[in-house]
């Protein structure tokens, strides 16, 4: 399942309150960060944007609501002055029926929170918008840095938080450590033995620079980063709900496999998702990319009203695309006006209408030798067809061209037909009209409404003529005025980059969102990155080549005193992998991974009867040859039935874009790792490898295997663990010859008796199941 | 475990529940929580610290799922004044503009009797349709819920809805939600666990994992399905030629090494990943346990009778589930397919009744002659109900009946539940639920009741937002069905 962090939201809470008031002795009240919280939590739901809802006439989301008048005459806010502001007055009432919030819609303020409100007016009542609604400006780097740690704005920012509190960064990780870092953030394989040698021989100032580059330039970056933008997707390989059935549409995979590597800025790589067919002379691969918006679960259950299922994709779609390019939850304005960020109902289904018409159809798709054959096959029945019409020439009779016009026609369909097709979007002629639909129910009929935005963020430019289109809104969000986009795109890597994002809530930058914990590096990343030209792989670069991505990621107890959750980032975090990458390791370990990029989906083995016992339909027609050893970003996900080891590893349901996954640890996983005869099938190759290297001793190998799985050579204390460990394994398969033969089984051994496979075997087996393995540290 | 031990456990484990959970989502907690991590013990999970909100009444779940939507016409609502209306359209002022699903929509709605005959049993005069002899000998213990209502016509959003709140995927499941809440005693298994039928002939309607699933739940808490063939968990026997005396070598290297990662890293993440793995090791002995029957008397598959003997057999989960409550599981859910009798209802609903009916009836029989009955809370019924029309002709063999979200019938027993009652009524159709309606809201209000749990204040915060099981509309624990 995706997300989930808030577990311990409450101590982080008690945390930030805490350190606030603190600080607070010190400097005014912040309204983004003090003020705004409290009226949110306690106040907006009846006061807010919602008009609706909205009681006594009076709104605290506006600085003109703010200062009015009340129904009693009142001031509601009166700079400096508390007790002369009705605000203050209400929610400090010692009368019961006067007291605001009333207790059945929310709870009462804490004495903290009206001690900062009170505090807050007497100093002037400052009011602003809500940062995110804001553009980000470009800020000065701040502060000093004496011990000249720094290495980029990034750590600018970084510094002066840690300096708040007296802590120092952590020292930079070792070079083993990094290159691992690197390599699995960047490509999601280990690094090579050679990597590790070439890395660590390389004297150059900029070694690491050059070394982030070869990652970054490689074709795997590609396969790494659409693992991330498919969840966002909410990319499967099948239908949904009831029926669940097989559907093509790794086309639009491998597109945005290549939209990375080629770093396709990400202006255009949100205008061709959103809008590719409607682009002028679209190419294919623009048609391909609208795919974005197909991969929303579609109902062929027998008996379900089409029209309602259709609204439902709709929906889908508009609520995708707030979550992912917006970070807010537009999807709370479909049945009511959105009770705490600025999304009315109305302008929901202005939203909506963008969606609301396109045809929803296949596209098939030639590979540039296929076009160059339709091409040739075209023109050739093309010239045919005329040389019919006129007359044969002298050496060949009429019959013969009739004859090879219908070989020409019939190799062209032949080969039209066995293309792939991927699900795109058409945009018809006639438009749908758009009404709102009241509370929700597509059956109960609103008022009409025209495509168009949120009217509290930056204009939206109407088209010259006509309606406007999903162009316009791709266009509209990626506008330089646009305050979110950019924030939340950055952010987002920056949190694949740190385990946790700037802003903890990475897909609610509204009101109800947390703060930024580095505001100014926030804006800073946004600014940079979007007026740079929105390139990935620069942006990746740059976090990447900071000395705050370069820092140990080992805990330290002056840290876990004073910022127990990191979030000043004063060392790197030590996360798990997901579930495709921690196979794509093993399979890359074992000697035995296919590197082949991007086609059809894969069926790699599993158990007999786990797909199948829920959904009769579903089908595992199982892979042969590398086909099985293909990287997890190429295996089928049925939506109803995930491949068992990626949903033991928190794989998302793919209904809708997940921002964050879980990354949770259970005995499941253990029992995967351990036991799955996927997994003994790489403890065989990398068995066999180890047997292959030429060694008079343990010591030899197992330093080998580590550093083929770890990154790093063992220390003295693991490797005496390691050679314990192997010669109570030998000791056991020599004296049980029939366990060591059951373990090799029958399949041909590399020079090596039974039971030295075995005990290579145990130990292949022991490495893949080490904390470190599946953790990027 | 007497309550005054469990809530010690409860109290000791909490702390270490909490930074667990912290370890879960990535965030490190450095050397300050060494010392508490050290002194988690492993009796099990806690649950959250602010529950129960008052005495539970039950401690355990069984939720016998009955997926495809039984017809309440034929098994428990008795209406004998239909056969008058027998073949006749059925009156606009009931139908009231009820949506169809478009099998029917285009056809006339014509009045289909039931197919069964009715009978009043126990000392409660319970009404019972004559295809669940079995549960004749246990009405006494049920309450039978005749009013429920829900909003949702086809089977995939209305099981989503019944089991999660919402009818579209992306909360947590009622068992989610619970193993969340008040974790679980048992220390060798899982809190929440899956069963589902393994059919004789295979199903044509899937169940999803969202069913079970934790939503924006950490994912631990999600059911764990076991599976109904041979392997009841995955992967938990070791390679090929690996005896399990070397298994506990390898988690001796493993943990030696992980503890070495540990001592350089202090990352508590690695002490939740040592305990998983010891977990997973128990899991290996608990579960073949647990699942093989042989140690049961005869005596028990006289009860449940003889589909009993078949593993994965709907007989069969419920003797696992009685198992599983024996040994403190906290959420045990049944599914069972194929209910969905659109076309010769006459000829497949009976059938399952007979996969069905004495088995669940001695599961009841079962729990309360142990002594379980009193805290364990059972609930039977599916994601709606069946329409009183029929669908095809309503006088052939052929016929069957539509979906029906107005009303439908649950039945619940144990853990504070009123037995021997019937709460709520329909009206002369069957149509509309006429005398205190209970909403699936309602339902969820007050199974969460008879946890201890108030629904109202059992929230939890994703996206900005609180959510409830019981979502944003007024849901209300029943006072007719707590005892």
């Amino acid at each position: 399942m995706c997300l989930p962090r808030f577990v311990s939201y409450w101590i982080c809470v008690v945390i930030v309150v805490v350190s606030q008031t603190l600080l607070s002795a010190a400097s005014p009240v912040d309204f983004n960060r003090e003020i705004r919280p409290i009226l949110s939590k306690h106040c907006f739901q009846c006061h807010g944007f919602d008009g609706q809802a909205r009681q006594a006439d009076l709104r605290l989301d506006t600085v003109t609501g703010m200062t009015a008048e009340t129904e009693s005459g009142n001031r509601v806010v009166v700079p400096g002055k508390p007790t002369g502001s009705a605000l203050f007055l209400r929610v400090t009432s010692p009368d019961a029926d006067l007291r605001m919030p009333p207790p059945e819609v929310a709870d009462g303020l804490s004495a903290a929170e009206v001690e900062r409100l009170r505090r807050w007016i007497e100093e002037g009542a400052q009011w602003s918008e809500h940062w995110a609604f804001v553009p980000p400006q470009l800020p000065p780097l701040p502060g000093a840095d004496p011990a000249g740690w720094r290495r980029n704005g990034i750590d600018a920012f970084i510094l002066a938080r840690l300096n708040e509190v007296k802590l120092s960064p952590a020292p930079e990780a070792g070079r083993e450590t990094l290159l691992r870092r690197v390599v699995l953030d960047l490509r999601g394989l280990p690094p090579s033995i050679a990597e590790m040698e070439h890395f660590q021989r390389d004297a150059s100032p900029d070694a690491y620079e050059r070394m982030v580059d070869r990652v970054l330039a490689g074709p795997h970056y590609g396969e790494r980063m659409a693992r991330l933008w498919l969840d966002l997707a909410r990319y499967a390989d099948s239908s949904g709900y009831a029926n669940d059935r097989l559907r093509s549409i790794w086309p639009y995979r491998d597109w945005v496999t290549d939209a990375f590597n080629t770093d396709m800025p990400f202006d255009q790589f949100t205008l061709e998702q959103l809008a590719g067919d409607l682009l002028p002379d679209a190419t294919q691969s623009q048609i391909v990319a609208s795919g974005f918006h197909r991969n929303t679960p579609h109902q062929y259950e027998g008996g379900s009203d089409p029209e309602q299922y259709r609204v439902e994709r709709v929906k889908n779609r508009l609520d995708t695309t707030g979550t992912v390019w917006l970070g807010l939850t537009v999807g709370c304005a479909q049945c009511h006006t959105h009770k705490f960020d600025p999304i009315s109902q109305t302008e929901y289904y202005q939203l909506y209408a963008f969606f609301n018409s396109a045809n929803e159809t296949k596209h098939s798709v030639a590979s540039s030798a296929q076009q160059a054959e339709i091409t040739r096959l075209v023109t050739e029945i093309g010239r045919l067809k005329k040389v019919l019409e006129q007359s044969p020439a002298p050496n060949e009779s009429a019959e013969d061209v009739k004859r090879r016009l219908e070989e020409r026609t019939k190799a062209l369909d032949q080969l039209r037909k066995s293309l792939p097709t991927t699900l795109v979007f058409r945009e018809p002629a006639k438009k749908r009209t758009t009404r709102v639909h009241l509370r929700g129910d597509f059956l109960v009929p609103g008022q009409q409404v025209e495509p168009g935005t949120l009217s509290r963020l930056h204009p939206f430019r109407q088209p010259s003529s006509g309606v406007a289109t999903r162009v316009d809104l791709a266009r509209w969000i990626m506008s330089a005025d646009n305050p979110l986009t950019a924030r939340v795109t950055t952010n987002r890597f920056w949190q694949h980059f740190f385990g946790q994002g700037l802003v903890e809530t990475e897909n609610d930058f509204g009101h109800r969102g947390a703060p930024p914990t580095h505001p100014e590096l926030l804006d800073w990343l946004a600014h940079t990155w979007s007026s740079g030209g929105f390139s990935l792989k620069r942006l990746h670069r740059l976090i990447l080549t900071s000395a705050t991505y370069r820092q140990d990621s080992a805990a330290r107890a002056e840290l876990a005193a004073a910022d127990p959750f990191n979030r000043r980032l004063g060392r790197q975090s030590r996360h798990r992998v997901e579930g495709e990458i921690i196979r794509d390791m093993a399979l890359s370990v074992s000697g035995r991974l296919s590197r082949k990029m991007g086609g059809r989906s894969v069926f790699p083995p599993i158990p007999a009867n786990v797909i199948g016992t829920s959904s009769a339909r579903h089908k595992w027609p199982t892979s042969a040859g590398e086909d099985r050893f293909r990287r997890g970003l190429y295996t089928a996900v049925y939506r109803a039935n995930v491949y068992p080891m990626l949903s033991t590893f928190d794989g998302p349901d793919r209904d809708n874009a997940c921002t964050k996954r879980t990354r949770s640890n259970t005995p499941l996983q253990s029992l995967s790792l351990a036991n799955d005869p996927a997994m003994a099938e790489l403890f065989r190759g990398l068995a066999e490898r180890l047997l292959k290297v030429s060694a008079d001793s343990d010591s030899v190998r197992l330093v080998y295997g580590f550093r083929l799985c770890l990154g790093r050579r063992p220390n003295q204390t693991e490797l005496d663990r390691l050679l314990a460990f192997c010669a109570h394994q030998r000791s056991f398969f020599t004296a049980d010859q029939e366990a060591a033969r059951a373990v090799a089984g029958t399949a041909p051994l590399p020079a090596a008796s039974p039971q030295e496979f075995a005990v290579w075997y145990a130990v292949a087996r022991l490495f893949f199941n080490l904390d470190e393995f599946v953790t990027r540290e | 475990m007497s309550r005054r031990a469990r809530e010690a456990t409860r109290l000791r484990t909490d702390i270490a529940r909490r930074l667990f959970l912290q370890g879960a989502t990535g965030l490190g907690l450095g050397n300050v929580a060494l010392g508490m991590l050290q002194e988690e013990n492993d009796q099990g999970s806690a649950g959250r610290s602010d529950l129960p909100h008052h005495t539970p009444r039950a401690r355990n779940v069984i939720f016998l799922t009955q997926s495809g939507g039984p017809s309440q016409i034929e098994l428990f609502d008795h209406k004998p004044q239909l056969r008058r209306w027998a073949g006749q359209e059925l009156p606009p002022s009931v139908r009231q503009g009820q949506r169809l699903t478009t099998m029917t929509a285009n056809q006339k709605q014509l009045v289909m009797p039931a197919r069964t005959r009715f009978g009043k049993y126990g000392h409660s005069g319970a009404t019972l349709g004559e295809w669940l002899p079995f549960h004749r000998e246990v009405v006494d213990d049920l309450c039978f819920v005749k009013s429920m209502v829900t909003d949702q016509i086809n089977h995939a959003p209305a099981m989503t809805k019944m089991l999660t709140g919402h009818q579209i995927p992306g909360r947590p499941s009622l068992g989610a939600w619970t193993s969340y809440g008040l974790g679980s005693e048992n220390r060798n298994l899982p809190d929440y666990l899956v069963l589902i039928s393994r059919m004789k002939r295979s199903s044509d309607q899937p169940l999803y994992d969202h069913y079970w699933g934790s939503g924006f739940l950490p994912s631990g808490y999600q059911g764990v399905k076991l599976r109904n063939s041979s392997d009841p968990v995955l992967y938990l026997r070791d390679p090929r030629g690996l005896p399990r005396r070397l298994r506990r070598g390898m988690l001796d290297g493993i943990g030696e090494l992980n503890q070495t990662r540990y001592e350089a890293t202090g990352d508590p993440e690695i002490k939740t990943r040592i305990r998983q793995y010891e977990m997973a090791w128990r899991m290996q002995t608990s579960i073949p346990e647990l699942t093989e029957l042989a140690d049961e008397p005869e005596s028990t598959f006289a009860l449940y009778g003889p589909d009993s003997r078949r593993p994965g057999s709907y007989a069969a989960n419920c003797i696992l589930a009685r198992r599983l409550i024996e040994r403190g599981v906290r959420f045990v859910q049944l599914f069972h397919p194929d209910w969905d009798h659109h076309s010769r209802l006459s000829s497949w609903c009976v059938a399952r009744c007979r996969d069905t009916d004495q088995a669940s009836a001695a599961l009841v029989r079962d729990l309360k002659q142990r002594g379980l009955l009193d805290e364990t809370l059972v609930v039977w019924g599916g994601e709606f109900g069946r329409g009183v029309a029929g669908q095809g002709k309503w006088d052939s063999p052929e016929g069957g009946r539509d979906h029906h979200p107005r009303c439908f019938t649950v039945w619940l027993a144990g853990g504070g539940v009123r037995p021997g009652t019937t709460y709520g009524a329909t009206d002369d159709f069957s149509y509309n639920a006429a005398v205190n309606p209970v909403h699936v809201r309602d339902l969820h209000a007050t199974l969460l009741y008879l946890l201890g749990v108030d629904h109202e204040r059992f929230s939890y915060r994703f996206q900005g937002l609180d959510f409830r099981l019981t979502g944003v509309e007024k849901a209300r624990p029943v006072d007719g069905i707590v005892n």
